[in-house]
Order: C-alpha cells, then structure tokens, then sequence
C-alpha cells in the first residue's frame, strides 16, 4: 500500500473513472484487472479507518462526510414555474464526498430489484403524468452480476428464505447478522398477519470473509463510516484491490467539473481541481463517469461545449430527468420494555409481501418494509403528536428512548420528466463549478402508496404488541439520498442518455454508470444494483476496449 | 494505550470471537486504534483538549437566561437536566463556532424575549423569576422561532459528544438510556434475548454457502 501507483496527467491512460463509489470502486477494478491503467477522480478525501467517528452531530448535522450546503450548496423547487432557492442548513440530493462514496456511509441494505422491476412499463401501460418503461435489460440478464455482488463485495444472509425472493443462482456467502429486538418485534407483528418476515440481507460482514473481519455492532451504520471495516464499502473492498493491481490510482479530493472533447466528438479527458485547487487535466482514451445521480448530470451539462451545446450526451433532451428517490413511509412504535435500538446493525427483518403493485388499491406503488433505528441525537430532535416538546413530559419521552424502533416503509418513485435535476442560473459552489438546481414534484400516486405503507406499517406494529404507534401522513418529498434515474438507460437514443452497455448514445468513448442509469426506482434499496449494473457494465467496456470498440 | 480502557478490553473481545486469530495479530492496532478513535466518550475523554467549560460567545447575563429556559425544556430533579449536563456550554460552543452563522438572529430573538419579559414583569429577569412563573411565561412564547431553536439546541446539547460542551460526564446519553460502548454482541434488548431461531415458511427451503438450513 506505501508504494501505490501514480499517472501524471500528461499521460494518457486508458481510463479515467470519476467517483469513487459503489459503482466507480467496482468499474475501477475491473477495468484494472483487465490490464488497463485507470485514474479514479474522486471529489473528497481518503479516510482511513481511524479518521471515522461516531459523532452523531458532525456526521449527521454538519456534512462531516457529505456534499455540504455551504461549500456545495444547491437550490431546489417544486416546480419549473417557481424560482429554485437554497433550503436552510441542507441540500436537496445528499451523497458521501469521500472515497468510497455513499458506499461508505450507507446502512447496507443489499435488495436485489425482482423481475418486475425491469418490465413494468409493459406491465401497467401508461401511468397519467408518468413515463414509466422497461429497462433494455431483464433481471435473468443481471442476476449472474447481483451474484457477483454478493460474493465479491460480501452480503450476509439467507437465501430462499422470503417466498418472493427473485431466483438466484448461488446463495450468500456469510449467514445473516444476528436479530435484534426491533427484528423480533417485527417478525412476530408479521407473522401474525400472514406475512412473510425474513432475516434482512445486508453488505455488512457477519462472519470474518475476505479478509475483513465481523461487524461488532457499534450500531452507527447510516450516515457513518465503518471504522472496522465491517461494512462491505467500495473504500474496504474493491477500491484497495484495483490499486493492487499496480495498474488503478484513486486520486482524491480532485473535482472534475468539465469532461474534454475534441472536435470529432470524443472525449479526451477530464478538466478537475486539485486538493490545491488548482486546475488540471487527465488525459484518458476513454471516460467512466460513476458520479452519482445528481452529479454524473450536472457533469455532463456542466460540459456542454459546440456540437453539444444541451450538455454532452444530451441530444434527447433526458440528461438530469427522471430524477427518483424510492418514496415511502412508515411508523414508530414504543414498546414494554426496551428494545436498545441504538446497538447493533441498523436493520435484521424485511417484509416483502406487498413488493409488486396492485391495482386493486387504485394507485401504482410497491414496496418493502423494515425494521430499523435512528440515533438518539436525530431521534431526539422531534415528538410525536401530542407529546409535549418540552418540560418534565419531554424530558420522559426523552427517557423512553430504548424503547422505541421505527417499522419503515420503502417504495417506488415514478419517473416524470418534470423532475429533474439542471444547472442553477446563478449560483456557483466554492470552486466556482455551477450548481445543481433541482426541481422535483411527487408523482400523487407516490404519496398514496407511502400513505397507505404508513398504514400497514402501523398494523404489523400493532399486532406485535406496540403500546404507543405514531403513524403520521408522508409529507412532500424536498430531497433525498436514492438519487436515481437522471441519465436512464434504453434502446432508443431519444428517450435514453445510455444504451444497455452503459455506452451514452452521443459520445462513443464515454460511458455512464450509477444511480442515474436505473430507468426505474426499485423499492428503496439501490445499492445492490448499482453495483451490479457496475460489474456488468465493466465487462462489456472491458470487451469494447479488447476489441477496439472505444 | 498500554492501559487499555474498559471498553476497549470488551471491544477485543468481542473482535476476538469473531475473526481469526491471525487476523487479529496482523490488523489489531490498525483497528484497535480506529475503533478507540471512533467511540463515543472513549474519544471524547482520550482527546487532549478538555471540553468547553467557559463562555467564548454568549454574554454571562445572555447565558444565564439561556441556560434558564434550557433547563426548562429539560428540567432537572431526580433524573439530571440540561443545567446538570451543562448544555449552555455546547450552545455557547455551537454558536460561536459551526453555527455562527446563526448567532445574530439568535441574539435578536434573545432580546426580543428578554424584553418583552421584562415589560410584563417590571424589569425583571427571567432567570431570576421562580419556576412556575417560568414555565408559565415559556407556554406563552413556545411557538417562537428564538424558542425553537433555543429547543434544538438544548436538544443537541444534550446528547452531542461531550467533547462539544455538554452532554456532561454523560449525562444526556444516561438520561436516555444510552450506554457509552464502541461495540455489542446479542442479546441487544428484551425482545432478542429468547428468540428461537428462525422459523422457515411452508415451501421455502432456505440455504446457506454450507448447504440446506
């Protein structure tokens, strides 16, 4: 690790891959591993082990390790009628800015998407205010990759074990992680109810594997690094194994902010700021751009140069629409005795009876729900209805807190056209780099769906014995950390910004891969197939560049 | 660090069940060192710098009617409150440093209660009043947004690190139940302690990498 392999910016290598996440840690090496040299820009520092904290404060509230409002500030609005304003003290799309990505500070729940994910556009037909579709691509054709995932990354536990589990070809290497209170809770409340609770797959290690060893279940995942590494983070796992092939450098805090094109419509490298600030170029023969659903978009309209004045590989208009959080809702329910939600990994049960949409609710929407936690300090912040805020009633809500655990609700976004991220007129962020404008509106049948899940979230609470549930309508969504859809993937290079190889359809040499890709939501847990659709999309880069395709 | 502390000893303990021996031999200090960096007051109490324990920003007559009304929203008594968890020294901390920028209207809306106190009550202070004139007042101006933030910060200043000024020998995370440990193994809690395993459903056959289950 002392001697780890550095390009100079004159040199052109192979490929330069911009973000160093989910998807850029595993595009990384395996772009590496197939013999090609690979600078890895990532916007933020490298943390090591020891440089993570449980500080609930810095972590949670002041973007210790996340884009931050002030440095990169962004401006949001409901609709393109109104004029986008900065929101107080938070951005709208949040993502970890440090190597490893929002890998790094994820909870880790690893759900494959089902079949049903990749074709309910032909499902459900058209949904008013809505362009849902199919993906190009099936589950048969992504499931080898999810397998990958899991036995490359590390996710325990157990397969077969819910009944509306997709196929799989292999089982999960580790065992699941051990039950906590809220898991036992939730299984009894659904149980009861004839559903179907099965211990929750999660990117966290339960046994040693891989040379990492088990969680300790410090109980920080969300919002935190893995100081154990424990947790399956592109930084833990695949990031140090493409710089073991002495052939990838992960350049840290060096911000790209323009990719290069030359006159016949290719991408020659990237324009970035380096940890000095000061401007560079990387010349590469082919550009991967990993950024994430709100800045692989504002890259590439950032980029607009002639031929290409929408933004690069933008010629249908798509880049930055479509933008998807995976919406839901959920209850909190308060227990006889305490349950200590504050130890162990975030989330051990997940239901998945109500997964597929049905019409006979009059909306379209589906989704999982989970068992899960909040840390005391963000808990602590708010009170149910009728719960004093303050006084000697506050302060007894403040002791119950161990026996307390959130039943949550994740579901679908639909894809409108209207949701989007852009570039804000006028603001610029510290580099001076303008910033992403957002402009986002939930579909109504979004709300219905998360309404109606904070319904049954209260039911499976209440049938395991709950004695205080607060079920309180979903609100408007103003934001979120799911950031998907924004370059979706297709077949048709006027409805789509990438073709199914991750190739954009505009620019031969420049490819795209993350959140942005996935042309729908999924029901809440993205990561899984985000690095799926990453060990995918290497291997057909790999071959295009064997066969001089690039 | 040849002294390990308590939690520390646990948290070897707990790696030790888990991983290989030889892991452990290779990678110890290297995880060792970031989990005791990574702790709650195991970081809190090895940092060289003390926590605040003086006024940097607020006025002593500012705080002491700040630390009034933070110890009403978390009143003292049996079970510590924000006075005995000394959350006026987070909230001085927080506003002169990684909330400064909330510091002027903070003061505005200070001196605002502050006075309109003091019309209704012949000049006098609110710190000084008894505590049923207090809460009584307080009812009256708890929609406010000067209430309000005073609220988030007492909560904050309750239960943050106390590296930044409150949460008092932790007090704030005692409050709530909160035990101060860099790990855990199961049981967690009540409910987890006598679960029976999990129990597949009719026509599922669940497997592991070491076969059927």
């Amino acid at each position: 690790m002392d001697a780890r392999k550095t390009y100079k910016t004159s040199e052109t290598v192979d490929f330069v891959v911009v973000g160093s996440g989910a998807s850029g840690g595993i595009m990384a090496r395996e772009l590496s591993r197939a013999g090609h040299s690979v600078v890895v820009m990532e916007q933020g520092p490298r943390m090591a082990p020891q440089d993570f904290e449980h500080d609930e404060l810095k972590y949670r509230l002041l973007s210790g390790i996340t884009n931050s409002p002030i440095t990169n500030p962004q401006t949001f609005r409901s609709d393109e009628s109104k004029t986008a304003e900065r929101m107080e003290g938070r951005n709208a799309l949040t993502y970890a800015r440090i190597v490893g990505g929002s890998s790094a500070h994820f909870n880790a729940n690893f759900w494959r998407l089902h079949e049903i994910d990749f074709i309910e556009g032909s499902r459900w037909g058209p949904i008013p205010g809505a362009d849902l579709v199919d993906w190009p691509i099936t589950y048969d054709e992504l499931e080898p990759y999810y397998t990958k995932v899991e036995w490359e990354v590390g996710v325990s536990g157990l397969a077969g074990a819910s009944p509306f589990d997709p196929w799989r070809s292999k089982p999960y290497p580790m065992p699941p992680m051990p039950v906590k209170s809220s898991g036992v809770l939730f299984e009894r409340g659904g149980r009861k109810l004839g559903l179907h609770p099965f211990p929750a797959p999660m990117a966290i290690n339960s046994v040693f594997y891989k040379n990492r060893p088990p969680c300790v279940q410090c109980g920080l995942c969300g919002g935190f690094g893995c100081e154990v590494q424990a947790k399956s983070s592109s930084v833990w796992t695949v990031i140090p194994e493409a710089e073991a092939t002495g052939k990838c450098e992960v350049r840290s805090e060096s911000y790209v902010f323009r990719i290069g094109m030359d006159r016949g419509g290719r991408a020659t490298g990237v324009h970035y700021y380096d940890r000095d600030r000061k401007e560079q170029f990387q010349k590469a023969r082919a550009v991967v751009v990993c950024a994430n659903g709100a800045e692989t978009p504002k890259l590439l309209l950032n980029s607009a140069t002639s031929g290409f004045e929408q933004g690069l590989a933008n010629s249908s208009g798509v880049v930055g629409r479509y933008l998807m959080f995976n919406k839901g809702g959920g209850a909190q329910a308060r227990f006889e005795h305490p349950l200590n939600e504050y130890k162990g990994a975030n989330v051990t049960r997940v239901i998945h009876d109500f997964y597929d949409s049905d019409p006979k609710r009059g909306f379209y929407g589906g989704g999982g729900f989970d068992a899960r936690s909040g840390g005391p300090l963000t808990w602590g912040q708010s009170v149910p209805k009728d719960t004093p805020a303050w006084g000697p009633g506050f302060k007894e809500y403040l002791e119950s807190y161990t026996y307390w655990m959130n039943c949550s609700g994740h579901g679908t976004s639909l894809p409108q056209a209207t949701n989007r991220v852009d570039i804000d007129p006028e603001l610029k962020d510290d580099w001076g780099v303008p910033a992403i404008r957002v402009t986002y509106k939930d579909h109504p049948d979004d709300v219905k769906h998360a309404n109606w899940q904070v319904q049954r979230a209260a039911e499976i609470m209440d049938a395991a014995g709950a004695k205080q549930i607060v079920a309180e309508p979903v609100g408007e969504a103003r934001g979120g950390v799911h950031l998907l859809g924004t370059c979706r993937m297709g077949n048709d290079p006027q409805r789509s910004v990438i073709d199914k190889y991750h190739r954009t359809h505009d620019v031969r040499n420049l490819f795209l891969c993350d959140g942005s890709s996935m042309v729908t939501s999924g029901r809440g847990q993205p990561t899984q197939t985000i690095e799926a659709l990453a060990f995918r999309a290497a291997e057909h880069i790999a071959r295009f560049a064997r066969a001089n395709e690039i | 660090m040849e002294h390990p502390t308590p939690s520390r000893r646990k948290f070897l303990a707990a790696t030790a069940n888990l991983a290989s021996a030889g892991w452990i031999a290779m990678n110890w200090p290297q995880i060792a060192a970031a989990a005791e960096h990574a702790g709650h007051a195991g970081h809190a109490s090895s940092d060289t710098t003390a926590p605040p324990a003086t006024l940097k920003t607020l006025t002593a007559a500012e705080a002491a009617e700040v630390d009034a009304i933070a110890n009403q929203i978390v009143p003292g008594g049996a079970t510590p409150g924000a006075r005995d968890a000394r959350v006026i020294y987070f909230i001085d901390n927080a506003l002169g440093s990684f909330f400064a920028g909330q510091l002027p209207a903070f003061r505005e809306g200070l001196a605002e209660f502050q006075s309109a106190y003091a019309a209704k009550n012949g000049g006098a202070r609110f710190s000084a009043a008894p505590e049923a004139q207090q809460t009584a007042w307080l009812q009256q101006v708890d929609k406010t947004p000067f209430f309000t933030a005073v609220r988030r910060l007492t909560v904050l200043g309750l239960l943050a690190w106390p590296k930044y000024g409150g949460n008092h020998d932790n007090l704030g995370w005692k409050l709530i139940g909160v035990e101060d440990n860099h790990s855990w193994s199961p049981p967690f809690g009540y409910y987890d302690t006598d679960y029976a395993g999990f129990q597949p459903y009719p026509g599922t056959k669940p497997y592991t990498a070491e076969g059927a289950v």
